[in-house]
């Protein structure tokens, strides 16, 4: 049996005795114990200051009137005055729209919504209910009600809508867009072609250009006598014809350049998801005998359904701040047409009117939060369990 | 060995065009299908991009007199708006081209470390805030604006009077508070605030700066573009941390590592591609934002897109030429960060944020 | 007196329809400049249940995806039946598939999974219902048609697998190492249900492991391949006692075949200090002499072929595994279970003339020579 020598060393310390306590050890100890905190609170702080102050201000102003006085703003405390404005009030032209007598379509619209919420509700009461989800649920049937109501009273009369109807249009017709376009594109890309990395980085680009530009861009492109396409509107004799002139195809005019600009979004993420899906569950269903149509619809969509939901949740959250390009391309208008919730909002901020932006922004932010809120609870939340 | 039934050659038209003839090739049918769609939509993304392009060398009267698609072939290409804009208003547009860049550099950077920070921290410490001294927050807040604009109080004095009345009130009445939130909770209040229109809060934040005389510097949008990027970069790099094996860290820290140092010398050098990520997202989005900017910025801190919506705003109608040198020298930085991060950046990365 | 249990294939006729043949012909297929199968020829009886045998990466699973239509042949040919599949798309090769990963639709119920293949080929749901109730009854099943892939425990999902295999009663199986995901316990007990359902089915399977264990349970014949070529084909016997060469006699068994490394030399084999005479003519100088484990004995130094040094005895329980050492070669002997002997020791070992193994160091194949009983 062999025994290691000792050493003893006088010049070394031993490696493992223990630091005496110094100032600076105490004070890094200090730190460490309280790294928890040290970590999250420049965020909690950065937020709590530039967002929450401004969020509890923004409502504050929303139940004022300001005026400018001599050395700045002066306000005076004005009730729901704001907001009743919007609804009820003077303002109820632009933001809800003009209303006419309900036309027989509807008339058909409410009873079929009507319909359809007493129904969802009531299943949702007599399966598994909780006050909590009811509640919720009631909020979000309320909302669609009054959005369907508007929209009765106005587009389906044959009357204008006003901003609150723009900007679900922009929100819902575009986003659809982008995901059936953007949907498209990912299954394209992820067929067996040579050059996947090279469409992925070529259809990237319109991510890249300031909306700003993208809307000025498009501004050129749609002109129809002096843009590129001036010899094709000739042709079908639409030389003269100013997109920004009527009111629908100034919305379509900017919806199709939201979505060009953002389809390439939905496209990379899509594309990630579908590159996922393992192969061995498509090699399976080969195997098994199913088509190509077939092995989409009942193997890989189910895989990328919840990223689906969860990209779509994103793009709606950003498309309801849409502003850069109504501003821009139309400057809201013809009239109201194109005017967006932000624009309005931006609009009123411009006229010195601060009580009234503030309401029509804090007014975005509900319709945000409560389509938001639903659409996550219901669609994402319930395909993850699915899944 | 007979060969029946199927055997390739006796398929009907749709079956030959469509059905793919052995596993790993394409269908004629697909192949044509799928690469035409994929051509037109290539056609769709470039033809804007090339449309500025050659905009950005035609002359006002080139512009104006219709369409012109082709170089030295339908007009002649000239610089002058790329002179004027670099030559003649070089002033104006260094001082946009810098401001931007500063204000991109510093927002991103700053976001992308008090994120990152806040992420590691949520992705590994268990945080129990308590409900009711969220609640005193909210009304020492409320107290101090009213305080301040009803009666006049000095916004630093009524701040400081607010804090140390939260300060107080919690220490005393914390014990007595039940509900506690969780790490989910305050994730979900971060990436929440991403709902949040800047329309909401852009008006106090202006009057805020106003105050203290912060308006038109690049301070105020640079902090201002750090946290509405923030939930972006919470998200992103809390679902990169959760993804690192705690074992690393654990291991660290029985060495002797403080969890600081853990963080800077393990946890983020094996997050490169999250960080690039993110970073790249971030920079795109404070590179390219405007409305915020016009609101901050009257002349000294004014951004790239405020310069481009300017040559909009002139009598002579809009400058279409030195719009579009504009735009196009705008995307040319975009691009190159694009280059420089993307070798860091794995298509799994933002998939594996959205998926969780 | 040893009652031969015959392990052929089943020639009741099966409740599918007749079993076919599957040929494999000169099939050969390559990654980029990698040849990973060469010229594979295998011809699998109707209602066999093969198994590919062989180390990872040496082609079996390529093979087993060229069969199932997943992988393009290069070369060669793929016959079931009467049809020639090379160039077939694999839905319509009338084959199932068990995957390793099992490939189970995570968002479907155990009967969505079983009854795919015939939802795919349009069988309405009530004969769909029926076969889907037959095929878990047959995997023991039933009780859980309505539960989710991530309810199960693994040795359940594989189960299922097997089902939605069977269920459409195809022409021929293939299973891609379908047990190497379970805990050996498990593996055993599957193992022998898998061996069941196939003599009763008396489908033609395609197996394909890197367990010999596996492979010597549970197939007709075994396929031994190695980087991609073919070496030995026969029944698991067969390709025990009689290995075709070095590879095949290496792999095969556990602890593996002794090796002793020599040369030739007048008709003496030579190899540190062993010294036998060998029977039968030898051409080849540099030989490999080759013994199991459990064929050979420990006894005293010079009752033997040859003698080595003791290395270490490990106690089993069931056995003593004695290993030992030539030179710097290492042996193993398996020895009864109160067998005792020293560290160090010089001990014999011995073995019958049958089962020393004579190879060709340098083409391992297997010599037709034995050694002689003369000292």
């Amino acid at each position: 049996m062999t025994t290691t020598t000792g050493r003893t060393d006088e010049t070394r310390p031993g490696l493992n005795a223990p630091a005496g306590p110094t100032g600076w050890t105490r004070f890094s100890e200090w730190l460490d114990r309280h790294s928890g905190q040290f970590f999250i609170t420049p965020a909690v702080v950065m937020i709590l200051i530039f967002a929450i102050f401004p969020l509890v201000a923004s409502l504050m102003l929303a139940f004022t009137r300001a005026r400018i006085g001599a050395g700045g703003f002066k306000f005076r405390f004005a009730g729901l005055q704001n907001f009743e404005k919007q609804f009820f009030g003077s303002e109820q032209f632009h933001f809800l729209g003009t209303f006419s007598a309900f036309s027989l379509l509807a008339w058909a619209v409410m009873a079929a919504t009507t319909a359809g919420i007493v129904w969802w509700l009531y299943r949702y009461a007599s399966t598994k209910f909780s006050w909590f989800g009811f509640v919720g649920r009631l909020i979000t049937a309320a909302l669609i009600f009054g959005i369907v109501l508007m929209f009765s009273a106005t587009l389906f009369s044959g009357s204008p809508f006003g901003t609150l109807g723009v900007t679900l249009f922009y929100v819902f017709v575009g986003c659809a867009i982008q995901f059936a376009i953007g949907l498209g594109l990912a299954f394209l890309c992820s067929q067996k072609i040579r050059g996947r990395g090279f469409f992925r980085v070529v259809f990237f680009l319109p991510l890249m250009i300031t909306p700003i530009g993208v809307g000025y861009a498009f501004r050129m492109l749609a002109d129809t006598s002096k843009g590129p396409f001036a010899p094709l509107w000739q042709a079908v004799g639409l030389g003269d014809f100013t997109w920004v002139a009527n009111a629908w195809t100034a919305r379509m005019f900017i919806v199709v350049a939201d979505s060009w600009q953002w389809i390439p979004f939905v496209f990379i993420i899509l594309l990630a998801a579908l590159e996922n899906v393992p192969r061995d569950f498509v090699e399976a269903a080969e195997v098994d005998g199913a088509s190509g149509w077939q092995i989409f619809s009942d193997i890989t969509w189910p895989q990328i359904m919840p990223v689906a939901a969860t990209v779509m949740l994103i793009r709606v959250i950003e498309a309801f701040k849409i502003v850069d390009l109504p501003n821009i391309m139309t400057a809201g208008g013809p009239g109201i047409a194109t005017e967006s919730m932000t624009l309005h909002s931006f609009f009123a901020w411009r006229s010195f009117d601060l009580g009234q932006s503030s309401a029509i922004a804090y007014l975005l932010l509900f319709v945000t939060v409560v389509v938001c809120v639903s659409f996550f609870n219901l669609v994402v939340l319930g395909r993850i369990r699915q899944s | 060995m007979t060969a029946t039934g199927h055997d390739l050659s006796s398929r009907g038209l749709w079956q030959r065009l469509f059905e793919p003839p052995s596993i790993n090739r394409m269908a004629p049918g697909t192949f044509i299908t799928v690469y035409a769609l994929l051509l037109v939509w290539t056609l769709v993304v470039l033809f804007p991009v090339y449309w500025v392009l050659i905009t950005s060398f035609k002359l006002p009267l080139d512009v104006a007199s219709g369409p012109y698609f082709l170089p030295w072939v339908d007009f002649t290409p000239d610089l002058h708006a790329w002179k004027a804009l670099f030559v003649d208003d070089w002033e104006d547009t260094l001082k946009a081209y810098s401001n931007s860049i500063i204000i991109a550099l510093a927002s991103t950077a700053l976001s992308v470390l008090v994120g990152s920070m806040a992420a590691y921290g949520l992705a590994r410490v268990q945080y129990k805030p308590k409900l009711g001294s969220i609640l005193i927050f909210v009304a020492a807040t409320i107290a101090a604006i009213i305080a301040v604009v009803r009666y006049g109080v000095e916004w630093w004095l009524a701040g400081l009077v607010a804090l140390a009345v939260f300060y107080f009130l919690v220490l005393a009445l914390s014990r007595h508070f039940k509900t506690t939130l969780a790490n989910g909770d305050i994730l979900f209040w971060i990436i929440s605030q991403r709902i949040l229109a800047p329309i909401v809060v852009v008006v106090p934040i202006y009057i805020m700066f106003q105050r203290v005389g912060q308006l038109d510097t690049h301070q105020a949008i640079i902090l201002t573009y750090a946290v509405i990027n923030l939930p972006i970069v919470v998200w992103l790099m809390y679902d990169f941390f959760t993804s690192i094996p705690v074992d690393l860290e654990e291991s660290a820290q029985l060495d002797g590592a403080t969890r600081i140092m853990t963080f800077t010398e393990i946890v983020l050098p094996l997050s490169r591609a999250g960080l690039a990520a993110t970073t790249l997202l971030v920079s795109i989005l404070s590179w390219n934002e405007y409305l915020l900017a016009l609101f901050l910025s009257t002349s000294k801190a004014q951004t790239m897109p405020i310069l481009v919506a300017g040559m909009a705003a002139g009598e002579r109608g809009v400058l279409w030429w030195t719009m579009c040198v504009t735009i196009i020298v705008m995307i040319v930085p975009v691009v190159f960060m694009a280059i420089v991060l993307q070798r860091f950046i794995s298509k799994g990365v933002l998939l594996g944020a959205v998926k969780g | 007196m040893s009652t031969n249990v015959i392990d052929r294939p089943s020639t009741a006729t099966p409740a599918a329809l007749t079993p076919k043949r599957l040929t494999i012909s000169n099939l050969n297929k390559s990654f980029g400049a990698v040849h990973v199968v060469k010229n594979l020829s295998i011809d699998v009886e109707p209602g066999e249940f093969l198994v590919l045998l062989g180390p990872s990466g040496c082609g079996k699973t390529t093979a087993l995806r060229m069969i199932a239509g997943l992988e393009e042949v290069d070369d060669g040919s793929i016959v079931l039946g009467d049809t020639d599949m090379t160039h077939v798309l694999p839905k319509y090769r009338d084959i199932a598939m068990v995957f390793q990963s099992y490939a189970l639709y995570p968002h479907k119920t155990v009967a969505e999974n079983i009854g795919f293949p015939l939802k795919v080929r349009g069988i309405e749901p009530g004969a769909r219902e029926e076969a889907v109730r037959d095929a878990a009854a047959q995997v023991h099943m039933e009780t859980l048609l309505d539960r989710f892939p991530r309810q199960l425990s693994g040795g359940q999902r594989q189960r299922v697998a097997l089902a939605r295999a069977i269920v459409r009663r195809p022409a021929a199986f293939l299973m891609d190492e379908p047990l190497s995901n379970l805990d050996a316990k498990l593996r055993g007990f599957m193992r022998a249900e898998l061996k069941h359902m196939q003599h009763e089915l008396g489908v033609t399977t395609v197996y394909v492991t890197h367990d010999q264990i596996e492979a010597m349970t549970l197939a007709h014949r075994v396929a031994i391949i190695d980087h991609g070529v073919l070496q030995q084909l026969g029944t698991p016997k067969d390709v025990y006692n009689n290995p075709a060469n070095l590879f095949v006699a290496g792999f095969m068994g556990s602890p593996p075949m002794n090796f002793v490394e020599g040369t030739m030399n007048n008709g003496r084999f030579r190899a540190h200090q062993v010294d036998l005479a060998v029977e039968g003519g030898v051409t080849a100088s540099d030989v490999t002499l080759g013994f199991r484990p459990e064929d050979a004995v420990v006894v005293d130094p010079g009752q033997g072929r040859f003698d080595a040094r003791v290395y270490t005895a490990e106690m089993t329980g069931e056995q003593t595994l004695v290993t030992l050492k030539i030179g710097e070669d290492t042996l193993a002997v398996k020895m009864p279970k109160d067998f005792e002997v020293d560290y160090d020791a010089t001990v014999g070992i011995g073995f019958a003339i049958d089962h020393g193994f004579l190879f060709d160091t340098t083409t391992g194949k297997r010599l037709d020579a034995r050694i002689a009983d003369a000292a």
